[in-house]
């Protein structure tokens, strides 16, 4: 995902803004890291480059 | 003895992830025509990334895809569109799209014969067609610019009417911008505005 993103994402659960933490980026773009809410600290995984903004208790729930 | 799916279906994804159909080629022909360069777009159920594709190409707008599917996002991902996964309208923030595009699962399934894997999601809309749109409708008015547009297709198997009054009782002007008709449904793109937006 690109930076910019940011702008336009938010927490899922209470809509409060989100905080990049980002473990591997290539040129400008973020392959791995998490985005934390600011207010109810929920961390939602980046990986292969897409965030999963899934609310928490949707994460596990899906079909193979 | 079970047999292996031949290499290239399996890249594509095609047995997870729904591929391009007519509607979805009413759908995005219909929004390139709106879309301005400027524009921010959300592909809502972005699948194999064909709308957003589409209206990136023709348009030169940004355009970002979302999917609940996990399989959607990357084969949305490997076709260049930048992906979110995503419940619905949940992650995004109020007034961040010019323009909202869906083309959500809508057909109407009897729940005891729902079979529980990755294409009946982007196919079922539950037993009236309608559990996915409904709770789109509900938070779409949110996270549209106070100009903003969205289109949306619906069949007539789903209910165009009960479709538009659903919009309406949540703040939502509604008209057709294209329909087309098939063997068993006549397929429909609304276009739908804030109310009182001008």
């Amino acid at each position: 995902m690109q930076e910019e993103l940011m702008d336009i994402l938010c927490c899922p659960v209470d809509k409060h803004e989100l905080e990049l933490e980002v473990d591997d980026r290539e040129d400008d773009e973020i392959l791995t890291g998490r985005l934390v809410c600011t207010e109810c600290g929920e961390a939602y995984p980046i990986e292969d480059g897409i965030p999963n903004l899934l609310p928490p208790d949707m994460r596990d729930e899906a079909p193979a | 003895m079970t047999k292996d799916p031949p290499p290239l279906a399996d890249q594509r994804d095609t047995e997870r992830v729904y591929q391009p159909a007519e509607d979805t080629q009413l759908l995005a022909e219909t929004a390139v025509i709106h879309v301005e360069s400027s524009d921010r777009v959300l592909d809502v159920g972005t699948g194999s990334g064909f709308i957003a594709s589409h209206v990136a190409d023709e348009t030169g707008a940004s355009v970002l895809g979302s999917d609940l599917n996990p399989h959607a996002c990357r084969q949305a991902r490997a076709a260049g569109i930048p992906v979110v996964r995503a419940d619905q309208l949940t992650p995004f923030r109020d007034g961040a799209f010019d323009v909202v595009v869906f083309n959500p699962p809508y057909l109407p399934t009897d729940p005891d014969k729902e079979w529980d894997d990755w294409m009946e999601a982007a196919l079922s809309g539950g037993q009236d067609g309608r559990e996915v749109i409904e709770p789109f409708l509900a938070d779409l008015r949110r996270v549209l610019a106070s100009d903003g547009d969205a289109f949306v297709l619906v069949s007539s198997v789903t209910g165009v009417d009960a479709v538009r009054d659903i919009a309406r009782s949540n703040g939502l002007t509604t008209m057709e911008a294209a329909d087309e008709s098939h063997p068993y449904e006549r397929l429909v793109v609304l276009h739908l505005r804030p109310a009182g937006s001008g």
